[in-house]
Formats: C-alpha cells, sequence, structure tokens
C-alpha cells in the first residue's frame, strides 16, 4: 500500500475529522483564491479596459487621463499628432453634461461624448470611438447619436428613434438648448459607472447639442501607435512638451502607485492571515491525528516501516486533505468572488466593466504553490513527532496507558 | 562474529541505562544471552524488572547503552536507524500484547502491510497472505476489520503479519496479556507452530502456562537473568 492510500485510510477511517480539514481548507483556499484575484484584478480589468478598442496611447492635460484638466487646441493638436510617422489614428474625446426630456417628470442627466478621428492612414481612418456598438450602427452624422442600456430602456428607445437632448459644452448654468438627434445604436461605454448614462455620437454632433459652442478643448486625446506605444508616446511629449502623453501600461503603473496600491496591501495581509490560518488547522488536525495513534505509528516502526515512510504517510495524509478541500476552493472562490466583485462594483464613480476579481492563471498557480507550501509546512509538526518517536517507549507507554 | 551457526542474536553484557528526572535508571544490567534458529525463549519476572526493554533491545528497536548486540553478525549499534528498519523488516517479527492492527485495514491488507513496506510483487503477496490467513485459521475473515474480529482473532491475525516477510526471529510481548485462559492457549499453541517451522521464539510473559512451553526459559529479577531452566 503506498504512503498515498495508506493515507487515504487513515482519512476515512475518520470522517468528521476529515471533513472538517477538508471543508476548512475549501473556505480558506476560496478566500486565498479571491485575495489573490483581488490582488491584481484591478490592474488586469484596468488594463483591459483602456486596451479595448486598440487605443494603446493617452493624450491629457493632468497627470492621469480623468483628472478633469482639459487639452487645449485639441484638434489641432490631434492633427499634429496624427501626422507622427509612428501614428495610426489619432481620436479626440469631448464630453458634455446634457439632459434627456421625458413626456413628464424630470429630465434625465446624462453625459454626452463627442468624438472626432484624424488618421493619415486610410485604415486609421475607419477606426471608431472608444465604446462598443452591442445593437444598430454606430453614429456619423451630426444628427445620430448611440446611447446606452440604461437610456434605452428607461425611454423605450431603439435604433431608429429620435430623442430631445439639451447639452452643455460650457457650463452647466447656461440655457440649454434643445436639438433633436436620431438614435442609430445602443452602445457600451467602457469608463460609464453604475448610476450614470451616456449617449455618444461626433464631435459635430456634440456641437450641434451645443448650439455650437463646443470650444477647442477636449477631455482626452486617444492615440494608435503603428505598434511601438512606447516611442510614440514619447515622439508626442517631444512634439508637444505642454501635454501629458502616456501608454496604457504606464497609466496603469501610475494607478498602481496610486489607488491600486491599497488594495494590494489589503490582498497580501489577508493573504498571509488566510494561509497560516489554514497551517495551523491542518497542523492541529494532523498533530491530534497522529497523537491518537502513535502505539500503531510505534508498532509500524518496529514492525520494519522506515522513518521516512512514516513521514510520507503524514504528509501525504496532510497533501489529501489540502488538495481535496483546494480543489473544493476554486469553484467556492470563483463564486464568492463573483458576488464580492457586485458588492464593490456598487459603490460609487466606480466603472461597470471594471473588476475587483479576475482569474488569472498567474493567481491560480500562487494559489496551488501557497496551498502546497501549507500542506508541507503544517505537516512539519506531526511529521517530526512521528519521525523521533521514541518506538520502545512509546509501545512500552500504550501497554501502561 | 559469524552467522553460519545458526546464531541469529548474540547479545554480551548488554546493558539499558534510562536518564530519569530523578536519576538514572538501569533496565538491563549485564546480560549476556544467544538465540539461534528454532530457539524457544520465554523470559518471566516481575513488573519493571526489564524484560520488554531486553526484548525491545533483541528486537533492534532499543539500542544498549553498554555491551554488545550483534543480529545475525551485524553490529546492531553501528548500524543505521534506517538499515536498522530493514533488518526488523526482513529478519523479525513482533506481537504485541495489544496487537496494534491498523483498525481502517482488513485483517488481509494488515498482513500484507509489511510485504508491502519490503517491496515483494502484489501476485507474491497475495498468495503469501493467503498462506498466512490459512495458517492462523482467518482465511473466512479475511475481509473483516479488526473491529470485527475477536481478541484472539486479532492476535492471530498480528501474528500472520509479524510472519509475512519469513522472519528468522519472532518477538512477543505478552501475547496473550489481553485474552481469556481459553483463547491464551490457542495463541499459544499457535506460537508453538510457528517455531516448529524453524522461527526463533522470545515470548515475554507472565503466563506460567505460556512460559512451560518454551525450551528455555529466563527469569530477570532487578534487570538481569537471574535463572535460566532449559528443558
Amino acid at each position: 500500500m503506498t504512503a498515498l492510500g495508506f493515507a487515504w485510510r487513515s482519512l476515512v477511517r475518520q470522517p468528521a475529522r476529515a471533513a472538517l480539514g477538508v471543508l476548512g481548507v475549501a473556505a480558506v483556499g476560496a478566500l486565498l483564491l479571491d485575495m489573490l484575484m483581488l490582488s491584481r484584478g484591478l490592474i488586469v480589468s484596468m488594463q483591459d479596459l483602456l486596451d479595448r478598442g486598440g487605443w494603446d496611447v493617452r493624450v491629457s492635460a493632468g497627470d492621469l487621463p480623468g483628472s478633469g484638466l482639459r487639452v487645449p487646441h485639441a484638434l489641432e493638436t490631434a492633427e499634429a499628432i496624427s501626422t507622427l510617422p509612428s501614428v495610426q489614428a489619432v481620436l479626440v474625446i469631448r464630453s458634455a453634461s446634457a439632459q434627456i426630456d421625458r413626456a413628464s417628470g424630470l429630465p434625465l442627466r446624462t453625459a454626452f461624448q463627442g468624438v472626432a478621428t484624424r488618421s493619415t492612414d486610410p485604415e486609421g481612418a475607419r477606426l471608431r470611438a472608444p465604446w462598443t456598438i452591442l445593437r444598430g450602427r454606430d453614429a456619423d452624422a451630426s444628427d445620430e447619436l448611440v446611447i446606452d442600456e440604461r437610456i434605452a430602456s428607461e425611454f423605450m428607445l431603439e435604433p431608429g428613434s429620435t430623442i430631445t437632448l439639451r447639452a452643455s459644452c460650457v457650463a452647466d448654468l447656461e440655457a440649454l438648448p434643445a436639438t433633436r438627434l436620431t438614435v442609430v445604436g445602443v452602445a457600451e461605454f467602457p469608463f460609464q459607472t453604475t448610476n450614470e448614462s451616456t449617449a455618444g455620437g461626433t464631435l459635430d454632433a456634440l456641437k450641434t447639442a451645443c448650439g455650437g459652442n463646443v470650444g477647442h478643448d477636449a477631455d482626452l486625446i486617444l492615440v494608435r501607435s503603428k505598434g511601438d506605444a512606447d516611442g510614440t508616446a514619447a515622439a508626442i511629449r517631444a512634439q508637444h512638451p505642454d501635454v501629458r502623453a502616456a501608454t496604457n501600461t504606464e497609466v496603469v503603473g501610475r494607478l498602481q502607485q496610486t489607488g491600486f496600491t491599497y488594495f494590494r496591501q489589503i490582498s497580501s495581509v489577508l493573504t498571509t492571515v488566510t494561509v497560516s490560518f489554514a497551517v495551523l488547522l491542518i497542523a492541529v488536525l494532523l498533530t491530534v491525528s497522529v497523537n491518537q495513534r502513535l502505539g500503531e505509528v510505534a508498532a509500524l516502526r518496529a514492525l520494519g516501516f522506515s522513518r521516512l515512510r512514516v513521514v510520507k504517510d503524514v504528509l501525504s495524509e496532510s497533501a489529501l486533505i489540502v488538495g481535496i478541500g483546494g480543489l473544493l476552493s476554486l469553484p467556492l472562490g470563483l463564486l464568492l468572488a463573483a458576488g464580492l466583485d457586485r458588492i464593490l462594483k456598487g459603490m460609487p464613480g466606480i466603472p461597470v466593466a471594471l473588476h475587483f476579481f479576475v482569474f488569472e492563471t498567474g493567481a491560480l498557480a500562487v494559489h496551488l504553490a501557497l496551498l502546497v507550501a501549507t500542506a508541507i509546512i503544517a505537516a512539519l509538526y506531526p511529521m517530526r513527532i512521528v519521525s523521533t518517536l521514541p518506538i520502545a517507549a512509546t509501545l512500552r507507554d500504550e501497554v501502561i496507558g | 562474529m559469524s552467522a553460519s551457526n545458526g546464531l541469529i542474536v548474540d547479545a554480551q553484557q548488554v546493558s539499558r541505562v534510562f536518564s530519569m528526572p530523578a536519576g538514572p535508571v538501569t533496565a538491563v544490567r549485564n546480560v549476556t544471552l544467544q538465540i539461534r534458529g528454532g530457539d524457544h525463549v520465554a523470559v518471566r519476572g516481575p513488573s519493571g524488572c526489564g524484560k520488554s526493554t531486553l526484548l525491545h533491545m533483541l528486537g533492534c528497536v532499543e539500542t544498549q547503552t553498554s555491551g554488545t548486540l550483534f543480529f545475525d553478525g551485524q553490529d546492531v549499534s553501528r548500524l543505521s536507524d534506517s538499515r536498522r528498519s530493514l533488518l526488523r523488516l526482513r529478519q523479525i517479527g513482533f506481537v504485541f500484547q495489544r496487537f496494534f492492527l491498523l483498525p481502517m485495514l482488513t485483517a488481509r491488507e494488515n498482513v500484507e502491510l509489511p510485504m508491502s513496506e519490503a517491496g515483494i510483487t502484489k501476485e507474491a503477496r497475495q498468495q503469501r497472505v493467503r498462506e498466512l490467513l490459512e495458517y492462523v485459521g482467518l482465511a473466512a475473515r479475511a475481509d473483516h476489520r479488526p473491529s470485527q474480529l475477536s481478541g484472539g482473532e486479532m492476535q492471530r491475525v498480528a501474528i500472520a503479519r509479524a510472519l509475512a516477510n519469513g522472519p528468522r526471529l519472532l518477538l512477543a510481548d505478552e501475547p496473550t496479556g489481553e485474552l481469556d485462559e481459553a483463547t491464551g492457549a490457542q495463541i499459544a499453541a499457535l506460537l508453538d507452530r510457528v517455531n516448529q517451522t524453524g522461527t526463533a521464539l522470545v515470548i515475554v510473559t507472565h503466563d506460567l502456562a505460556l512460559a512451560d512451553r518454551a525450551g528455555r526459559v529466563l527469569t530477570m529479577r532487578d534487570g538481569r537473568i537471574a535463572s535460566e531452566r532449559t528443558k
């Protein structure tokens, strides 16, 4: 009988103890997996959001896109950037606050994004806005727009419908002109938060909605390089020292240094706590189990079982508890992560498409490595008990006891 | 030291001293003893006289603090722990007062365990288990767990397990200590049969009837062999 087979029989012998160990490891393992998914989840998810649409360099007025500062003379700047040899396409994004009139009641406050593409490359000229069309098509003309699902469901709109929208490009307090626009598509806006609604169209459409009062600034300029994002960002910085140009990776790096650090720190602390808890749980169970059968172990040693063999038996028992519990922890951890993700995404200002918990093979590998380490570390003390067990004294004590 | 003359154990002036908080305690004092193939030795004496310690030294689970002990020509004190384990696995069988069968294994699996550890092939193991369980009269109970067996049956399984790898020396520590008189007599008869096949047998016992079946009866007192009676 192999050490693993022997360990299995030892576990089955005391099903309640085995179940306790397995369930404990499953719960702790699920938390561990979640902490690992959380530690890099925001970073991976943010990188994914930024990479959507293939725009790999972001030009903004502040250190981070979305800081509120606007890029001055945005169209001229975009035009100049589009002439850089490493650039395939440039997209100017200008946001405005808007209201959509209801038949009765208060109008719905929404954001209206106007975009304009600049490219010297025919393929680049075809690139569209950073939103994803779910139904219908993208807006091309100055009297067209796309809307998000929230607006579509609230106003029961579908491609082909028309809406009356009042946009303000300069100040919230100005008198908003009413503009009738045709809905041509329903889209998903990647950075839209849970409580927001967004509409999008061309910069000309925004200009129309704002009564021509759009100014020359933009919130953000997105750039698609021909493959060298770092070189393109450097070229833009050289061409326009007054703006900040950063690759998506650099933007994520800056976010990592600021807000995302807390999640990593929390996850590191909780990972350490959960692993320690798992080690203690298994170590206690194994130690109790081994202490209950010292006589049997001593008898096996007397019968010729080597020290290595009895150590292997204990290690195998630990590996089985952690292995089975670890397997159970995977679906449990994924379910728990989905629930926690939903709760955390309910916080204000969090983009709907952003996830706190993201499954990665790297996280799974670390999870497995930590469980293996748990099995070994938890078994160290009980392994020491059986390896240093005085055979004769134990046999004597068992008879006296 | 040659083992060609049938000599299995040659203990010369062996002593075993235990360090205790109240001071050293000498459990076995200058014992000289030889065990040959086919010997049937019983060790008697009052509790605490050193019988079990002597048995454990003969079985290489306890090392002497002075004197020399050769097993099959090998100086046991010079063997590593793994070599002593191997020696016990292949040459020595142990029968314990409390049987120490593994409760999660069947009788068959308990008997098979030492053979498995010795690396014997599955087919050979199965064949040998059948023979041994038949030998101890428990072929019909092969698939029973220890909890489903009586005390006598458990001890018979334990004897079969001790014989699994064909040991030259079988050591039994109070093998009838937990059994009633009639069952004890059955176990004694079984041990006699084992001995008759040439396996040397050393039994530590308080049971006079069991000791009387031995060819040599050693009586210990205060760690020494106070008397030796040979039939």
